[in-house]
């Protein structure tokens, strides 16, 4: 019989112990896990969120766009970014807050994007949503809503809504309007409780009775091959202004936003990993130690030094094994429901995720448990391999 | 009301300037004033955008340290405050009418606390398009540290699953070796419920022993991680602070679990017979 056969048969042997170890190591495996994802979990989502809006470049006051201030002539400045000739299209984007009046209840509160595009070459102009049902709005009296909104307000593609936005103060106290809803979409920047509004930007012009001035929040740009020279070519005609592309975004976020995460996940990685290492040897070390006479006995009739070691090693190898195997569904479930809980932050988009699954992170899971398996698994062998035969036998004898 | 200084994000045009009348007084932030070379007494101009359009020049009364915002955590906070009124003067567009600015918050200090609610429906109710709530209510900022809170339980929660199945384990392993013992005990004539008692005593004391152990662990490390987070995000945000509660609470749970898995690792064991385990 092998090492691991003899392991098997030594948990078999013991099975409330054995099915302890293996549950244990799977709720550490799962915390392991989870860990694992969430330390690039952000960072991952957060590119595939900006890589799927279809724009490479964003233009806005500060490097990190959505976090205040406004591009003033913004009509212009689209204008000049346009007119480079590694501009495929250029977007005006700006934001305000809205109310959408509705009967029996209370206003419900949105963010109204409203958006102006700028084509060069016959490249698709993208909106910052996606239309899930109806057509996109098109003029002053068409905007698109999420499905939080129509649902509240119990309104569907072809129905209007009654809004008052704010596109220079919170306070303004504006006539309402009445638009058209073409569509309802998603708005995969919106925070997890925002509600979304999508239209042009003549239509956010209606809703804030004019008063909007030419000014965007953001500018979104597509370039028609390498993203990083276009972004270099925008900042000379757009003074003042922060031009990054998708990548530059994700780094400097990696840089200041999401440096918790990573930080509280190397934290509970290594508090992890140690827990187990220390658990598992305890439980191997009091195992071995109950079973000496019959390790000794073993070695007596023939099993080599290494053999013995072997099957230590084997059964943490097992353990640790089975334990990470079913540490992967539950480090999943529990990932799911971590990440609910994350996504409760405040102006966390809805489509972002904390914890992604990669390969990568499986790999250094695999990769921890294995190491785990073996430290662990260091102390007991040594004590098989200078467990004095003749001594041992004795003493079970006398004892 | 009390028209309070608010905190707003400036451009630093220049460091020095010559003026013609008194400079204004203002604060800022120690991180800009360490990244700028910056000192109590320097003159400073300040403008809304980096041409200087409509700068002026203040004078640099002190330095403070900015609350610490769990939101902007990893962001140096580069930040100026002013009084209400020069802010207002730097920020005014061309054509504005002095007087005829917004304000985003005006912030209410009642003469009884307790008011705050009935005091906000009045100001509702008086003044259509201001929203007033209590402090308690429109502390929106506390968001972050309630999401942060509720991923904390749940990860402490997988945790003490985690150990509790290893304290499980340990604890049938170490019952089943002193299983010869307790096969004697139960032969000279202790009942069973003697033995449980006190294996249950044990239990208590050995998990006893563990949570306090743990405490101090606790207590030490928490100086080292807020020094190192701290140092991190250069901010003075608390990040781990090991309270009267948060000590009785994790001591509370500790203790009965360990005393709880000894005594369940022992109640299959004392279900047999004194001759069975002394036999063994």
């Amino acid at each position: 019989m092998n090492a691991v056969g003899f392991a098997w048969r030594s948990l078999v042997r013991q099975p409330a112990r054995a099915i302890l170890g293996v549950l244990g190591v799977a709720a550490v495996g799962a915390l392991l896990l989870d860990m694992l994802l969430l330390s690039q979990g952000l960072i991952v989502s957060m590119r595939d969120l900006l890589d799927r809006s279809g724009w490479d470049i964003r233009v806005s006051v500060r490097e990190i766009p959505g976090r205040g201030g406004r591009v003033s002539d913004a009509s212009e400045t689209a204008a000049r970014i346009a007119a480079l000739p590694s501009v495929k299209a250029t977007l005006i984007v700006r934001i305000a807050n809205a109310r959408i009046e509705r009967e029996g209840g209370p206003p419900i509160a949105a963010t109204f994007e409203g958006v102006s595009g700028r084509s060069n070459k016959g490249a698709p102009i993208t909106p910052p949503w996606t239309v899930l049902r109806g057509r996109d709005a098109r003029g002053a009296n068409e905007v698109v809503v999420d499905a939080a909104i129509a649902k509240a307000a119990n309104l569907d593609v072809g129905g209007t809504i009654t809004l008052r936005a704010s596109c220079v103060a919170d306070l303004e106290a504006l006539p309402p309007a009445r638009l058209q809803v073409t569509g309802i979409a998603e708005f995969p920047f919106a925070g997890t409780n925002e509600e979304g509004i999508g239209g042009s930007l003549d239509a956010l012009k209606a809703a804030c009775g004019g008063n909007v001035g030419d000014e965007a929040d953001l500018l979104l740009v597509t370039s028609t091959g390498e993203s990083r020279e276009t972004a270099e070519a925008i900042r000379p005609v757009a003074p003042g202004l922060f031009a990054m592309t998708n990548d530059e975004v994700v780094g400097r976020l990696q840089q200041t936003g999401f440096t918790y995460f990573r930080q509280i996940s190397a934290v509970l990685t290594t508090v992890t990993v140690s827990f187990a290492v220390l658990l598992i040897s305890v439980l191997l070390t009091v195992s071995v130690n109950q079973r000496l006479g019959e390790i000794a006995a073993l070695r007596a009739l023939g099993f080599s030094r290494s053999r013995v070691v072997k099957d230590v090693l084997s059964e943490s190898a097992l353990i640790v094994g089975l334990g990470g195997l079913i540490s992967l569904p539950l480090g999943l479930l529990l990932a799911s429901g971590l990440d609910r809980i994350l996504k409760a932050m405040p102006g966390i988009p809805a489509e972002l995720h904390f914890f992604v699954f990669e390969g990568s992170a499986l790999a250094v899971h695999i990769g921890l448990l294995a190491a785990t398996a073996i430290v662990a698994a260091l102390y007991p062998m040594r004590i098989v391999s200078t467990l004095p035969i003749a001594a041992t036998l004795r003493d079970e004898v006398i004892g | 009301m009390i028209g309070r200084t608010l905190v707003f994000l400036l451009v630093l045009v220049a460091s020095t300037a010559s003026a013609q009348e008194a400079p204004k007084d203002i604060l800022i932030s120690r991180q800009l004033a360490t990244e700028q070379g910056l000192s109590v007494g320097s003159i400073v101009r300040l403008a809304v955008d980096a041409n200087g359009t409509g700068a002026r020049t203040f004078r640099i009364a002190g330095i403070y340290e900015p609350t610490p915002d769990p939101a902007r955590l990893g962001v140096v906070p580069r930040e100026v405050r002013l009084h209400l009124p020069d802010l207002l003067d730097v920020m005014r567009p061309p054509g504005m009418l002095a007087g005829t600015e917004y304000v985003a918050n005006i912030n209410v200090a009642l003469t009884d606390p307790a008011d705050a609610a009935a005091f906000a429906r009045d100001v509702n109710a008086r003044m259509p398009g201001v929203i007033a709530r209590p402090s308690s209510e429109a502390a929106g900022s506390a968001g972050p540290f309630r999401v942060i809170e509720r991923f904390h339980l749940a990860i402490a929660i997988v945790t003490i699953v985690a150990a509790t199945v290893f304290l499980l384990a340990l604890s049938i392993m170490l019952v089943d070796e002193r299983r010869e013992t307790v096969g004697i005990l139960r032969l000279i004539g202790l009942p069973a419920r003697r033995v449980l008692v006190q294996v249950l005593i044990e239990g208590v004391i050995v998990a006893s022993v563990g949570a306090a152990f743990g405490l101090v662990l606790a207590v030490l490390s928490e100086g080292l991680i807020n020094a190192f987070f701290q140092w991190r995000y250069d901010t003075a945000l608390v990040f781990v602070r090991i309270t009267r509660d948060v000590a009785l609470t994790s001591t509370a749970i500790a203790v009965p679990l360990g005393a709880s898995a000894t005594v369940l690792a022992s109640w299959a064991l004392l279900r047999r017979s004194g001759l069975r385990l002394a036999r063994r």
